[in-house]
């Protein structure tokens, strides 16, 4: 009782709102990465509501479903499908990243901070780790691009 | 029964994984043929038709309905903290992936042949 008392005083808003979480630039790459990972999961979110209701159409029959395709199966359509390969390719590999980070896996070994204070966490393995993702990404999408374009 | 944010987030990590796998699946299948082909009425309701598929792709629902809407949120508690939040962005999420797997599931019962045809 007393806790949650005291929680409700200390309720505040996040200062910087959404304008502090769209800002990757101060924090360095693990920031970076973080913010990928959010957007990349919101566009995917939004893409699988909007292919669970595309799908649906499958029931209205014959017609419902290839009006549906005709709206889909263009080049544009095609360009939105290769950011889905992106972006889901990004956001699994490096949630990958992040499932090994959140044990504590390749993070290495604490140590004192020293001026110019670089976060001993961000060593090679985690940047690596955050291109592997990156390089995946637009290898996943080079792919795409050959089967939706290459008429495979 | 109130989970604890670390439980949550084993929830979390085991769904994308499992969805990872899963998914992989869905997208082979539309590449064992042309892509174009792969997407034709007949095709798509073949692949409904087939038992272990339709259960492949009630389990893509599910599980990342449960991971996209609790990663959304993760997103939404990071944005802003006090308890009314917390509780209405819970249930707002809850609703929200109770809604799509629902609304996903009726799509697979119909096109299965269950309801539809």
């Amino acid at each position: 009782m007393e806790i949650s008392k005291e929680r409700n005083n200390n309720d505040r808003d996040n200062r910087e709102g959404l304008k502090g979480w769209l800002n990757p630039s101060r924090y360095g790459w693990e920031r970076l990465s973080y913010w990928l990972q959010r957007l990349t999961g919101v566009f995917l979110i939004v893409y699988f509501i909007g292919h669970v209701y595309e799908t649906s159409s499958l029931t209205r029959g014959l017609d419902a479903w290839n009006a549906m395709l005709q709206l889909t199966q263009t080049p544009w359509g095609h360009l939105f499908l290769i950011l889905v390969i992106g972006t889901s390719t990004f956001h699994s590999s490096n949630g990958i990243r992040l499932i090994f980070t959140h044990a504590g896996k390749g993070l290495g070994r604490p140590g004192r901070p020293d001026y110019p204070y670089d976060a001993i966490s961000l060593n090679y393995r985690q940047r690596s780790g955050i291109w592997v993702a990156l390089i995946l990404a637009a290898v996943a999408m080079l792919y795409g691009t050959s089967v939706l374009f290459g008429g495979k | 029964m109130t989970l604890r944010e670390s439980q949550i987030m084993k929830i979390h990590y085991i769904t994308g994984l499992a969805a990872l796998f899963v998914v992989a699946v869905h997208i082979i299948m539309r590449l064992i043929m042309p892509f174009n082909t792969s997407l034709e009425y007949g095709n798509v309701i073949a692949n409904y038709h087939n038992i272990l598929y339709a259960i492949l792709l009630e389990s893509i629902l599910i599980l990342i309905a449960l991971h996209g809407f609790n990663g959304v949120r993760i997103i939404l508690i990071e944005l802003r903290q006090n308890k009314h939040w917390e509780n209405g962005v819970t249930i707002f999420t809850i609703i929200a992936m109770i809604t799509i797997v629902a609304y996903g599931t009726r799509t697979i019962i119909m096109a299965n042949g269950l309801g539809f045809e």
